[in-house]
C-alpha cells in the first residue's frame, strides 16, 4: 500500500490507542477524588438548606442567580482591556472561556473574528518562530566559533536542546511572574502558564480574574498579554522546529510520486524528448523538479529508450552514491546546501551527441525540463527541488 | 531588508491591529448588555438575600458551596466516558474547561499528555486531511471527466470551494443534531460546533453535559466524539489546502537564499582554466556536484545573475516606503490604543511638534 497511507492509518491508530490510554489513567487518578468531593458537596448542601431552611427550588433559583453572577465577580469583563484579553483567547484558539459572548451579535462577530484571525496568527507565530529560530541558529554558530570549537555547524539536535531550554524556561519565567501576581502556589502557576501555552486554555486558572486586575493595574495587564504572545512564539518556534515537517510529509511523499509517475510514464518515448508533465491532478504550488532528477528504471523497448534507460541507470547509481554522501553529510552542511543537479554532464553530453534538442513544456505549475533557457536560479532551486525529494526520498528509505 | 524579515514584521502588525479592532468591536458589542445584565443580577441577589434573611458572611458560604459543586452537576465527569471525552479536549487542545483535573497528580500527567499527544494529533489530522485532499481531488477530476468537461483538471480554486463547502455542512451537520440532542437552539449549537472544531473552546456551551449523558446515552456519546474528531479532520484538510504552505513560506525562502550565497560563493570561488573552458562549451547545461565537506563544494559552473545596480536603487526605493507605511501603521495603532484606554501620553502632541520642527528644519 501507499507509504502516505501508510503513514495515515498508523497515525489514526496512535492518536486512539493514545485517547484510550490517556482515558483510563484519567479515570484512575481523579475519580475516586471526584466522588470523595461530590459526597463532600452534596453534606454541605443538605446541611445548609437545613440551616436556612429552604426548599429545593429556592436552592436552585440561588444558584441559578450564583452562576449567572460568576464571571462577573471578576470584574467588568468586557471594556477595552477585557476585550483585548479576549480577542487574544479567540485568535490564539486558547479560548478559556472566563468571558464568553452573550449576546447573538458578539457570537456572530466571534466566529467571523476567528475565521480569519485563527490563520492570520498561524501563520504569524510560524514566521517569527522560524526567524527565532534563525537567529538562534546564527549565535550559536557564533558562539561555537568563539569557544574555538572544531566543527562549527550547528545540528539538529544543538537547536532542539536550545528549543527545549527555552521553552521550560519561558513556563517557569511566567510560573514565578503569576504565582507572585496571583497568589497561585508556583506549580499552579506553571500548570497555568502550561495550559495557556499550548492553547487547550480549560479557564479553570486565568489571570487577570482577581481584584479587578483588568482595569486597574495596567502594568499588570500589559506583562500577562505580553507573555502569553511571546510564550507562544517560543512555543511555535519549537513547533516550527520539531513537528512542522512531519505535517507536510504526505505532501511531498505525494509530489514525489507524481513525479515519478510523470517519469514512468514518458520512460517509453522515442528518446531524447522529454516532456514534463507533471499530473494535473496533483496540483501543487511549489514547481515540482522533473527531468532525471528521479530516474527510476524504465520500461519501454526501442534502441534509443535503452541507451536512455543506461543513461538513467548511471544518474541513478551516481547520484544514490552522492545522496547517500549527502545524506551522512547533511548534518554539516547546513550553511551550504549542496546542489546536486541532476543532470550530469554524461546526459547532457549524450543529448549533445544525439543532437536532440530538448523541448521546453514549461507547465502552468512551473515544471521546467528544459536544460535550454535557465538561468542560474531558476536550475538551481529546479535541481534543489528534485534533489530535496530525492534527499526525502532517502530519508524516508532510512526512517520508515 | 530580507523578504522573510519583512513579511514577519508585516505580519506581527497585522495581528496587532486585528487584536485591536477585535477588542473594540466586542468592547461596543458586549459591554452595554454585560453592566446592565450585572445590575439586574446583583438586584436579583439582594432581594433574595433580603427573601431568605442572609447575612454578607451566608451569602459568601452558600456562594462558595454552588461554585464547588458546579463542575458536578453534569454528572460524573471522569469515569471512563469523561475521561475519554477529557483526553479529546487536552490533546486536541479545545479544553473546554467543563472538567479539569483537580488533583495535583492529574495536572502533571495532564501535562505530559499533551506534550506528546498535542503534535501527535496535529500530525494526525495533517496527515488524514491531505488524504482527504487527494482522495476529493481524485474524485472531482473523475466527476469532471464523467460530465465530459473539456478541461479535466482540478484547480486550486475547485479544492477551496469544494473544502470550503465541506466546512460548512460539517458545521451544519453538528449544529442540527446538538440543537437536538441538547436543546439549543440551532444557532447556538451551529456556534458551539464552530468554537469546537476551531478547537477555540470557551467552555460556554458544552456537549454531553445533561445529566448523565454520558454514562447512560452511549451511542450519543460515541456520535459526539467521532463528530468532534471527524470534524477536526475535515478543518484539518481545510488547513492543509490552503494555511499549510505559508506556515513554511519563511523556511524555504531561508533555503533560497542559502542556495543563493553558496552558489554566489562558488561562482566567485575557483574557476579554474579548465573548468571555465568546459563552461563556456557548455553554458546553457547544469552539471552534477559532488556534495562535500562546508566550503569545498565544487564550482557552479552556471552564471548567476549579475547585480544590478538599477534594479538595487528600485528595490532601496521600494524598501523606504515600506518601512514608511509600517511607520504609520506603528503610529495608528498606538493613537488608537491610547484612545481606547482613554490615555494620553502626549504622543500626539510629541508628534505635532517634530513635525513642526522638521519643516522648519527643512525651510531652513
Amino acid at each position: 500500500m501507499k507509504r502516505q497511507n501508510v503513514r495515515t492509518l498508523a497515525l489514526i491508530i496512535c492518536t486512539f490507542t493514545y485517547l484510550i490510554v490517556g482515558a483510563a489513567i484519567f479515570d484512575a487518578l481523579e475519580s475516586r477524588e471526584e466522588t470523595t468531593k461530590r459526597n463532600e458537596l452534596d453534606q454541605k448542601k443538605a446541611k445548609l438548606l437545613k440551616t436556612f431552611n429552604l426548599s429545593t427550588e429556592d436552592f436552585d433559583e440561588l444558584e441559578k442567580v450564583v452562576l449567572e453572577l460568576k464571571p462577573h465577580k471578576a470584574g467588568v469583563q468586557w471594556k477595552f482591556a477585557g476585550s483585548f484579553y479576549f480577542a487574544i483567547t479567540v485568535i490564539t484558539t486558547i479560548g478559556y472561556g472566563h468571558a464568553a459572548p452573550s449576546t447573538n451579535g458578539g457570537k456572530v462577530f466571534c466566529m467571523l473574528y476567528a475565521l480569519l484571525g485563527i490563520p492570520l496568527t498561524l501563520v504569524m507565530f510560524q514566521s517569527v518562530g522560524e526567524r527565532i529560530n534563525t537567529f538562534v541558529r546564527y549565535l550559536l554558530h557564533r558562539l561555537k566559533k568563539c569557544l574555538g570549537m572544531r566543527r562549527t555547524e550547528v545540528s539538529m539536535v544543538n537547536m532542539v536542546i536550545i528549543g527545549f531550554i527555552s521553552c521550560m524556561s519561558t513556563l517557569c519565567v511566567g510560573a514565578v511572574a503569576f504565582s507572585y501576581f496571583e497568589g497561585w502556589s508556583f506549580f499552579h502557576a506553571y500548570y497555568y502558564c502550561f495550559i495557556t501555552l499550548t492553547t487547550i486554555g480549560f479557564g479553570d486558572y486565568v489571570a487577570l480574574q482577581s481584584k479587578q486586575a483588568l482595569q486597574t493595574k495596567p502594568e499588570y495587564v500589559a506583562f500577562s498579554f505580553i507573555y502569553i504572545l511571546t510564550g507562544l512564539a517560543v512555543i511555535g518556534a519549537f513547533l516550527n522546529l520539531a513537528v512542522l515537517r512531519f505535517m507536510t510529509m504526505n505532501a511531498e511523499d505525494e509530489k514525489r510520486d507524481a513525479e515519478q509517475r510523470a517519469l514512468l510514464a514518458h520512460n517509453g518515448q522515442a528518446g531524447g524528448h522529454i516532456h514534463c508533465s507533471a499530473d494535473q491532478a496533483s496540483s501543487s504550488s511549489t514547481p515540482s523538479g522533473c527531468g532525471g532528477g528521479n530516474a527510476v528504471g524504465g520500461s519501454g523497448g526501442g534502441a534509443a529508450s535503452r541507451s536512455l534507460r543506461n543513461v538513467y541507470a548511471e544518474v541513478l547509481h551516481f547520484q544514490s552514491m552522492c545522496s547517500c554522501l549527502w545524506y551522512k553529510s547533511r548534518e554539516k552542511l547546513q550553511y551550504s546546501i549542496p546542489m546536486i543537479i541532476p543532470r550530469d554532464l554524461s546526459s547532457s553530453d549524450t543529448y549533445m551527441e544525439q543532437g536532440e534538442a530538448f523541448s521546453n513544456p514549461l507547465h502552468s505549475n512551473g515544471c521546467v525540463c528544459s536544460l535550454q533557457h535557465n538561468s542560474g536560479i531558476s536550475s538551481v532551486s529546479t535541481g534543489l527541488h528534485s534533489i530535496n525529494n530525492y534527499r526525502r526520498l532517502n530519508k524516508r528509505r532510512s526512517s520508515i | 531588508m530580507k523578504k522573510q524579515n519583512v513579511r514577519t514584521l508585516s505580519l506581527i502588525l497585522c495581528m496587532f491591529s486585528y487584536l485591536l479592532v477585535g477588542a473594540a468591536v466586542f468592547d461596543a458589542l458586549e459591554s452595554e448588555t454585560e453592566s446592565s445584565r450585572r445590575r439586574i443580577l446583583e438586584l436579583k441577589r439582594n432581594e433574595m438575600k433580603k427573601k431568605y434573611r442572609f447575612s454578607e458572611h451566608d451569602y459568601r458560604e452558600i456562594e462558595r458551596v454552588v461554585l464547588q459543586a458546579e463542575p458536578h452537576r453534569a454528572g460524573r465527569q471522569w469515569k471512563f466516558a469523561g475521561s475519554f471525552y477529557f483526553a479529546i479536549t487536552v490533546i486536541t487542545t479545545i479544553g473546554y474547561g467543563h472538567a479539569a483535573p483537580g488533583t495535583d497528580a492529574g495536572k502533571v500527567f495532564c501535562m505530559f499528555y499533551a506534550v506528546l499527544g498535542i503534535p501527535l494529533t496535529l500530525v494526525m489530522f495533517q496527515s488524514l486531511g491531505e488524504r482527504m485532499n487527494t482522495f476529493v481531488r481524485y474524485l472531482l477530476h473523475k466527476v469532471k471527466q464523467c460530465l465530459g468537461c473539456r478541461r479535466t483538471e482540478v484547480s486550486m480554486e475547485n479544492m477551496v470551494l469544494v473544502g470550503f463547502l465541506s466546512c460548512i455542512g460539517t458545521l451544519c451537520v453538528g449544529a442540527a443534531a446538538f440543537s437536538h440532542f441538547e436543546g439549543w437552539s440551532f444557532f447556538h449549537a451551529y456556534y458551539y460546533c464552530f468554537i469546537t472544531l476551531t478547537t477555540i473552546g470557551f467552555g460556554d456551551f458544552v456537549a454531553l453535559q445533561k445529566k448523565e449523558d454520558l454514562q447512560e446515552k452511549t451511542p450519543y456519546v460515541a456520535f459526539s466524539f467521532m463528530y468532534i474528531l471527524v470534524g477536526l479532520t475535515v478543518i484539518g484538510a481545510f488547513l492543509n489546502l490552503v494555511v499549510l504552505r505559508f506556515l513554511t513560506m519563511n523556511t524555504e525562502d531561508e533555503r533560497r537564499d542559502a542556495q543563493e550565497r553558496a552558489s554566489l560563493k562558488r561562482d566567485r570561488g575557483f574557476l579554474s582554466r579548465g573548468l571555465r573552458r568546459e563552461r563556456n562549451r557548455s553554458r546553457s547545461h547544469s552539471t552534477l556536484f559532488l556534495p562535500m565537506e562546508e566550503g569545498t563544494s565544487c564550482t557552479n559552473l552556471i552564471a548567476s545573475p549579475a547585480e544590478d545596480p538599477e534594479r538595487q536603487r528600485r528595490t532601496g526605493a521600494r524598501e523606504g516606503n515600506m518601512w514608511r507605511v509600517m511607520l504609520f501603521f506603528v503610529m495608528v495603532i498606538y493613537l488608537f490604543t491610547e484612545s481606547q484606554l482613554k490615555i494620553n501620553t502626549g504622543s500626539i502632541y510629541m508628534i505635532c511638534t517634530s513635525r513642526e520642527c522638521f519643516e522648519m528644519w527643512r525651510l531652513k
